[in-house]
């Protein structure tokens, strides 16, 4: 993939404008933004418990007098490291799990896809609740759980992409000069998929930071004194009336991070199927992971 | 306020409303009076509950050989009086003449005989059996050693009950109280078995009978006509529904769009907007109750008392109640509550110096542990999920760092959290003990014997002997004065940083009549009427 | 003929997916068992004799092998089991309160979700790229990226305690299943509308729409005739996992609106070690999602005209 495409897509119209800006703004604040405010995300400003936005604090403070901009930059953070590694989990297991299935064809690939159908009609959030019920809230759990959750869809994919790469001549003349099917995998399959399996994998990114947002709301969570977007928003909605800003704007920034995410997703997606000339989908992403097309029923 | 019209300044910015915030409309009186519960309750039979929220129902439901007045004072219930020997082993129980079940079947001694012996057998599997191990031979009965009927309760007509205990025990009219000393309806439970708890076959003795139940949606009370023959004030208000509503949020919405006269929580954030709108509806009462951080004394750092000591010497009570819950906690300097009655607690020992000077004193003792910042003293602290135990313990942690001391916070699940205390698995955890108007109950959690309840191991000879010392007194005068020693031998070592007792904040609909404060948070339904 | 190739392959999947469903019960049962706690760790103490009395009264002092294999046995014959917790009811009493109310919410929702999610993005899909196109969309966007844990609670404060429109909470009339179903709906209606929308836009261009459309047909029966049936396939593609998300979903809709429904129990009694209440709900929401899933299968292959094609 080069890497004009992607330019295309980020900075095509003014609305990519405006999602990479936004998104880059996101970023920047959970890098930089504890180092532009003069609170830890843990000092108490004894002065100002549950205290509204003000020069001093400009998201106010939260029930116990924490600075909420850098909570709110430090809650990104965490969110976004999260989704980051439960994202590359997702890679990690979809893309081998697709390119194995394409490359092998036949009996393999029907049983492989269709295990890959019977995973996707399970409400796996609630499996991943239950581990972190069963097993106490480890971080690493929850990335893990939910990167387990969200490579199916990459397997979709890579899947599709590795059925076409496979025609191709070099593949074959590989396979003619006696390489096994696992080099050839790792050596001509896995970096031509690369591309379009790397813009597929961040649109798993908007999906895993709802669902840590849902099982922190649950309180299972990211433990205090650390936070993430979703602890905020829990912690926002007990206090919606006394402290709505405590709720507004951990939830702006977590909606403006999923909203520009999914748009140059999409945009990206547009520009990698204009290329390679399948059939587009052009439906959504984001959270709730759409199929592109049925794999078993076909006749 | 300043900081209150920016709040409502915010809401009506945010939510495009005018600038007056709301405050809805309760419940008008009607028919039925519905009342928002904590929770779901896990069982209605009294010998297997377990809950606070089910002593709620239950109180509604049965007649104890003792109960509470409006202001849960200990009164005769159905007993109308007693007698107890001189060497306080022996409690004559005389019943009211005309007691009934509501099916109409007479109550008699023999019913309750029958349900103390339900309540021990191990069959019954129940998990506050133990409440009257203070009975003859209880506790061998209920480990299975000895038969039901060599229990130290007998009856001497069907109108006199006998109770024997195992030692003097002058807080029986107390424990009676409960709900494991309710009487349960042998000829129902005789003939359909554990079924009996289902509405269709439910009969009870209090002033409500079971009328219907839809899992987490309802449990709806009808008055029981059979009650008024006790002799009793007979219940005013029909019927009552106990929806379960747990969390504080969602009871004050609902309780604010008229949908439940009475909640028993609502957001602590929400008390200076309430006491400002609605002060009509607000009822604050400090519960008998003790909040407190306990030490796992097993083990270092805390098994040195001037650690202990330190950390307890840190904690600015005041602060933490006034500044930080803003929920009108009461600071409590003392384990035992003050609201025990006949009681006189002993403070901790550094209660009356201002904050410097406990500072200072705390970090002298921390020097001479060993601690300071080169070798910084490292923790971790547990506490129970929950918006308001973690607004307090992110305060806790806050005074320790005051004298450099680092401290994690671990949050758990009620159930994970007292697991783990009572495996001792804890450095130090926050903790509470409610209930009963003795000190006793306070003060055992700290002898050595006391077991896993006991969860920092606390163990220390001179506060045990004290403690047996009282358990032999029967009168209660001389016992307390015993038991005031040892305490001050116990809080002289610090097993534990007494925090603060709770101050429950309810709403109660103005066209409610008959509802008094009272320090037991109990409400029962009878001395409710509508105004 | 296809008949018989269709039956067989409908066999097939009842089969895998009567497999998956043991394998969800089995993995749950073992997961369960393996959490640290009991279900009777409570506040107050119990002496070791009491807990033993307890353990012995479920079955809890057996090996559990025995535990699982009568718990198998038990439910082949459709009993679920007492609660632990919930000592008064047995699981199948707790389901069968609250089944229907979880679905009927998640009925309405899913109903809510597909009937707007599909009118809104034919529309939107008719006119690719017009003004209607991208208010549309980018409304779907926010719908997309605003959480129901966002959305439910400000529904309930807006529409019951402010404005008094609606029940805050329970389910005792109608009204009380207005703001649950819409605040659950509202991004899958956002997800079906964006899918629906890309989908009837690339089904336009498809060369026998073109054909229908210069031939003269009414642009209402094209629509209805060869742009729906094949556009609307990804969409019931999409139902299975759909409905797997609102499951996730309406745990957290029933606890804000303090639903008596089945969702309520997952976490709590997974919190509680409620085992056979977990159970319980676990082999409910399977039952459900994997038949669900099958009667997609079914109507996707009734629908997807390839099949239909080579059947003839």
């Amino acid at each position: 993939m080069t890497a004009r495409p992607v330019v295309r897509a980020l900075l095509g119209d003014g609305l990519a404008r405006l999602c990479t800006a936004l998104l880059a703004a996101v970023i920047l604040l959970a890098v930089a933004g504890p180092l532009l405010s003069p609170w830890s995300a843990e000092d108490i400003d004894w002065a100002a418990l549950e205290a509204p936005p003000s020069a001093g604090h400009w998201f106010g403070t939260d029930l116990v007098g924490r600075d909420l901009f850098t909570r709110a930059a430090a809650g990104a953070r965490v969110s976004l490291t999260i989704a980051a590694i439960a994202t590359l989990v997702s890679v990690l297991i979809g893309v081998p799990w697709g390119a194995a299935a394409g490359y092998l064809g036949g009996r393999v690939d029907t049983v492989m896809m269709r295990i890959v159908d019977v995973l996707y009609a399970l409400p796996f959030v609630l499996l991943v609740i239950l581990l972190v019920v069963v097993f106490g809230r480890n971080p690493y759990l929850l990335f893990a759980g939910l990167g387990a959750v969200f490579w199916l869809d990459l397997a979709r994919i890579v899947r599709g992409q590795t059925l076409r790469v496979r025609q191709a001549g070099f593949v074959e003349a590989a396979r003619a000069m006696g390489a096994g099917p696992a080099t050839i995998i790792r050596r001509h399959v896995l970096p031509n998929v690369a591309g379009p399996a790397l813009v597929y994998a961040t649109l798993t990114v908007p999906g895993v930071i709802l669902a840590e947002s849902f099982i922190s709301f649950l309180g299972l969570g990211v433990q205090e004194p650390d936070t993430s977007l979703g602890v905020l928003i829990a912690d926002g909605a007990q206090t919606m009336e006394s402290a709505p800003w405590a709720l507004v704007f951990p939830a702006l920034l977590l909606a403006v991070t999923v909203w520009s995410i999914n748009m140059l997703g999409d945009r990206l997606r547009d520009e990698i199927d204009a290329r390679s000339g399948s059939a587009g989908h052009a439906g959504t992403r984001g959270s709730y992971n759409l199929r592109p097309a049925r794999h078993g029923a076909r006749p | 306020m300043t900081s209150n019209v920016l709040r409502r300044l915010w809401i009506a910015v945010l939510l495009g409303f005018g600038l007056s915030s709301p405050t809805g409309a309760a419940l008008a009186a009607g028919d039925v009076l519905r009342l928002g519960n904590a929770g779901e309750p896990e069982t209605l039979d009294p010998h297997r509950y377990n809950l606070r929220l089910e002593e709620t129902i239950l109180t509604d439901l049965f007649l104890g050989l003792t109960t509470f007045d409006a202001e849960a004072n200990i009164v005769p219930g159905a007993a109308e009086g007693w007698q107890v020997s001189e060497d306080g082993l022996t409690w004559t129980f005389q019943l009211r003449p005309g007691l009934a079940w509501s099916d109409g079947e007479p109550l008699t001694a023999h019913d309750f005989v029958y349900a103390f012996r339900r309540l021990l057998a191990p069959d019954t599997a129940a998990s506050l059996a133990y409440f009257m191990y203070p009975l003859a031979n209880a506790a061998a009965v209920n480990a299975g050693e000895l038969p039901p009927d060599r229990l130290g309760a007998r009856a001497l007509d069907d109108r006199t009950l006998e109770l024997t205990l195992e030692r003097p025990y002058p807080y029986l009219p107390e424990r009676l109280l409960y709900p494991t000393g309710y009487p349960v309806p042998r000829h129902v439970i005789e003939a359909v078995g554990d079924d009996w708890v289902k509405p269709e076959h439910w009969v009870s003795n209090g002033a409500y009978r079971l009328a219907d139940w839809q899992p987490q949606a309802a449990v709806t009370l009808v008055r029981n006509p059979h009650f008024a023959a006790s002799g009793l004030q007979a219940p005013a208000i029909e019927r009552l529904e106990y929806l379960p509503l747990a969390s504080e949020q969602a009871a004050y919405n609902r309780y604010r769009a008229g949908e439940v006269h009475a909640i028993g929580a609502f957001p602590a954030g929400e008390l200076p907007t309430v006491r400002e709108r609605m002060p009509e509806h607000l009822r604050l009462s400090p519960l008998l109750s003790i909040m407190y951080l306990v030490f796992n004394t097993r083990a270092a750092p805390f098994d040195d008392v001037r650690v202990r000591e330190a950390l307890a010497l840190a904690v600015d009570r005041r602060l933490l109640t006034d500044r930080v819950q803003r929920a009108g906690h009461v600071p409590s300097p003392s384990f035992v509550p003050a609201l025990v009655s006949d009681y006189q607690p002993v403070p901790e020992p550094g209660a009356d110096l201002d904050r410097p000077a406990r500072l200072a004193r705390a970090r002298a003792l921390l020097t001479e542990a060993g601690y300071g910042a080169d070798r910084p003293l490292s923790i971790t602290l547990r506490y129970v999920s929950g918006t308001e135990t973690k607004r307090t313990n992110l305060a806790i942690a806050a005074f320790w760092r005051e004298i450099g001391v680092e401290t994690r916070l671990h949050q758990a699940e009620l159930k994970v959290h007292f697991a783990d205390l009572r495996q001792g698995d804890f450095e130090v955890a926050m903790a509470g003990w409610f209930g009963e108007s003795n000190p006793e109950h306070y003060l055992g959690l700290w002898e050595s014997s006391t077991g896993d309840v006991n969860y920092g191991g606390f163990a220390h000879p001179p506060f045990d002997a004290r403690m047996a010392e009282a358990a032999g007194i029967a009168d209660l005068a001389e016992r307390n004065a015993v038991l005031r020693e040892a305490e001050r031998l116990g809080i002289a070592r610090y097993p534990a940083v007494p925090l603060y007792s709770v101050t429950v904040r309810r709403l109660v609909s103005p066209d409610l009549d008959g509802w008094r404060e009272n320090p037991r948070d109990a409400h029962p339904a009878r001395f409710l009427r509508w105004r | 003929m296809n008949q018989p190739r269709t039956g067989r392959a409908l066999l097939a999947r009842l089969a895998v997916s009567l497999v998956t469903f043991w394998v969800i019960v089995t993995a749950v049962f073992f997961l369960l068992r393996l959490a640290p706690g009991g279900p009777f760790d409570g506040e107050r103490q119990l002496p070791p004799e009491v807990e033993e009395n307890l353990r012995a009264a479920y079955h809890l002092d057996e090996p559990l092998v025995v535990q699982y294999g009568r718990y198998l046995g038990m439910l082949a014959r459709g009993d679920l089991g007492p609660s632990f917790k919930q000592k008064d009811f047995s699981v199948n009493e707790l389901v069968a309160s609250g089944a229907p109310v979880s679905l009927t919410v998640g009925g309405l929702a899913l109903l809510l979700a597909v009937a707007g999610g599909i009118g809104t993005g034919v529309r939107a899909g008719l006119a690719p790229g017009s003004a209607l196109d991208r208010t549309l969309m980018g409304v779907a966007g926010l719908g997309l990226a605003l959480p129901s844990i966002v959305v439910a609670p400000v529904a309930v404060l807006v529409f019951a305690v402010l404005l008094g429109w609606l029940p805050a909470g329970g389910v005792d009339s109608p009204a009380h299943y207005v703001l649950p179903p819409v605040a659950l709906a509202l991004p899958f209606l956002a997800a079906i509308a964006r899918l629906t929308r890309g989908s009837v836009a690339e089904t336009l261009t498809e060369p026998h729409v073109r054909t229908a459309l210069a031939k003269g047909l009414p642009a209402g029966r094209v629509l209805r005739r060869h742009v729906l049936p094949v556009a609307l396939l990804p969409v019931v593609s999409y139902l299975g996992p759909a409905a797997a998300a609102m499951l996730t979903g309406s745990v957290v809709i029933e606890q804000v609106f303090e639903l008596p429904g089945i969702g309520r129990y997952f976490v709590q009694a997974a919190l509680n070690r409620d085992y056979t209440l977990v159970m319980g709900v676990v082999v409910v929401y399977a039952a459900f999602i994997l038949t669900f899933n099958l009667l997609v299968d079914l109507a996707y292959t009734r629908l997807d005209p390839r099949i239909r094609l080579g059947g003839r």
